[in-house]
């Protein structure tokens, strides 16, 4: 186990940079995912910790050791990749022992390494099988034990789930947390989906354009993110934006069209500034005892059972809202809301930075 | 209803074409399976029906089997030549696609295949010539001894094993590229982290992964290899080459048999067995194929 340290890391081809100088502690046994939209740059930064691209710049540390210039097998780390990428003329045991295979350990050890890696993955009984007999689940367990079997200081993970179908990669989500929690390598996930992130890591780097938006905890990321992007991109349904503009009393804001929305505290910003007001779908509740409220003009209503989403706009403004109760509204109609001021996010109406 | 009037207006666009296939593809094979029963001349109205008499000729046929010895020698040489350095000159080759001489290279090793025969065997015995040729000045530039490259029975099939593996490596070569660029990066990544070399990435990725395409080209090779005429023509078999036609080839012996020696169902007979030589040899090479499919 080791930790990871990415520190100003670059990446530009030609004139283009991709990645604009990124720092990022991964400390040891930790389990931190790269997470962002596509295009972001984290599968570049996760290759590059992996050694199949040359860092243009900054320095990458495992263990205290700088392998900038250090080969891929001598990093001493394992990856899977988003499409297996599994040996296919070889047997999973030969898949998994490939690496020890070159590393010309014996055959009993690699025999019960294999083993060992196979029954932490529930692979035993397919050990013998080639992987185009295997479905998509196990042979991404393969890829996993392809891992294990190595032992390596810091596991490497590009997005496992994405070819996955939705209830598989629950599934597999869950059993990876738990391979985690009973190893305890440390781990660089990738993955666009914030879902995933939320789910599994203990931190979650969001990164946008090369560059890292943020960094924390996801409820952290959740409860306190730096700007409009990450409040988006955490949380599904995302996050209301409304423009507003901050009232006299500095304890709300108010939309062009006259709807007041409280804050929880007094805000140091100067009456009349234009503000982003972020407050998230589940923030928004029913307002009971009728009259007061704010008035929402209901567009789409999707049932799920347990909850209802709401689309619609609040002045003009598109809102959605994430219900507990079940609705009998049409569109059209008009929901009275209420909403937890505490709970409210004030953003630069330019910037985006967090107020 | 419409399926049908459709399926009928299919096989009649197609027809003419199955026609024309037809005529100058499988009635050739046809004649010649009948033919190979019969003993004919040529001129001959009389064509006597002779059974399987042709076969049991050529069984004690001296020249026939020399020249059977001689292709199979020179068709599996090409296909042990052709097909490793088929495959170390294509993963070269792209490997270092980012280059700018890929271009060059890959058209360097193709051109042989387009060359014509003729001439580029004119060239190749000039090559080989013992007084007047490189090859020759070479061996005696490092002190070594000068052959006699077509005139020696054994050293003249290597000459031509020579030639044919040079004309049919730029094919070859080109497959295997197409086959390189098929394979899926990742893997190569995976087994880079795996703590592969690139020879070791070679030998137990690309070589397994390819082999449909070795099949392929080995098949191609094989057949083309059995098919051997000009090159032995060319080199070895005028004045200046080996005398006295040493080096036999199947096709040529049945050029004699049937325009030399007018004896055409002969030729036909041999043809047949070069025919099952060839289909078998197809046969088993496409088995393997299906073979490696299942697993």
């Amino acid at each position: 186990m080791a930790a990871v340290e990415i520190q100003n890391v670059r990446k530009a081809y030609g004139d283009v940079e991709t990645i604009k100088g990124v720092s990022v502690d991964v400390p040891d046994g930790a389990f931190v995912v790269l997470v962002g939209p596509s295009g972001c740059g984290k599968s570049t930064l996760l290759r590059m910790i992996a050694g199949l691209e040359e860092i243009t710049g900054g320095t990458i540390r495992i263990d205290g050791r700088v392998i900038n210039d250090v080969e891929p097998k001598n990093r001493d780390i394992a990856m899977v990749f988003q499409n297996y990428a599994l040996y296919p003329h070889m047997t999973i045991a030969e898949n998994m022992g490939f690496s020890l295979r070159l590393a010309k350990k014996s055959r009993e050890e690699i025999a019960s390494r294999v083993a060992d890696a196979a029954r932490i993955l529930g692979l035993t009984d397919y050990l013998q099988r080639y992987p185009k007999q295997l479905s998509g689940g196990q042979r991404q367990r393969v890829a996993m034990g392809r891992a294990i079997v190595r032992n390596p200081k810091v596991f490497l993970f590009d997005e496992p789930l994405s070819n996955l179908d939705a209830k598989l990669r629950v599934q597999m989500r869950a059993e990876l947390k738990d391979i985690h929690a009973r190893i305890r390598t440390t781990t660089v996930y990738v993955t666009h989906d914030q879902i995933e992130a939320m789910t599994m890591a203990d931190r979650i780097v969001v990164m946008r354009d090369g560059i890292v938006e943020q960094v924390g905890a996801p409820l952290d990321l959740y409860d306190r993110p730096v700007n409009t992007f990450v409040a988006s991109f955490i949380g599904s349904p995302s996050m209301n934006f409304l423009s507003t503009r901050i009232e006299a009393d500095r304890r709300s804001a108010v939309t062009e069209s006259g709807i007041r929305l409280p804050f929880g505290s007094e805000t140091s910003v100067a009456p009349g500034t234009a503000i982003s007001y972020g407050i998230r779908p589940e923030h928004l509740t029913i307002a009971t005892g009728g009259g007061e409220g704010i008035p929402m003009v209901v567009a789409n209503i999707e049932p799920t059972g347990s909850e209802t989403f709401v689309q619609g706009t609040i002045g003009g403004q598109k809102v959605s809202a994430q219900l507990r109760e079940r609705l009998f509204i049409k569109t059209g109609e008009v929901l009275n809301l209420t909403l937890s001021p505490s709970n409210s996010h004030l953003f630069d109406a330019t910037t985006g930075v967090r107020l | 209803m419409l399926k049908r009037k459709r399926f009928i207006f299919a096989i009649l666009a197609i027809l003419p074409t199955l026609a024309i296939f037809a005529y100058v593809r499988l009635y050739p094979i046809a004649d010649t399976l009948r033919l190979s029963l019969y003993q004919w001349n040529i001129l001959s109205k009389n064509k006597p029906f002779v059974g399987l008499a042709n076969f049991r000729e050529l069984m004690g046929d001296h020249l026939f089997i020399s020249a059977l010895v001689n292709t199979t020698i020179i068709a599996f040489g090409v296909l042990i030549l052709t097909i490793p350095m088929a495959l170390v000159i294509a993963a070269l080759i792209f490997h270092r696609t980012r280059s700018k001489m890929a271009g060059f290279y890959e058209t360097a090793v193709f051109i042989p295949h387009v060359v014509s025969l003729v001439p580029a065997a004119m060239a190749w015995k000039w090559i080989f010539d013992a007084r007047l040729g490189p090859l020759n000045a070479l061996l005696d530039f490092f002190g070594l001894p000068m052959q006699n490259w077509l005139f020696d029975p054994v050293l003249s099939v290597i000459c031509i094993i020579i030639l044919c593996s040079w004309q049919a490596l730029g094919y070859a070569v080109l497959i295997y590229i197409v086959g390189f660029k098929n394979l899926p990066v990742s893997l190569y990544e995976a087994a880079k982290l795996d703590g592969a070399s690139g020879p070791q990435s070679f030998w137990h990725l690309s070589i397994p992964m390819l082999k449909p395409i070795t099949l392929y080209v080995s098949v191609v090779t094989l057949v083309s290899g059995f098919n051997v005429y000009a090159q032995a023509f060319v080199l070895a078999s005028d004045a200046q080459g080996a005398p006295g036609r040493q080096v036999r080839v199947l096709v040529l012996d049945m050029l004699e048999n049937s325009f030399r020696n007018y004896r055409v169902g002969y030729a036909a007979s041999e043809a047949v067995v070069l025919l099952v030589i060839v289909l078998v040899l197809t046969l088993i090479q496409f088995s393997m194929l299906r073979e490696r499919g299942k697993a």
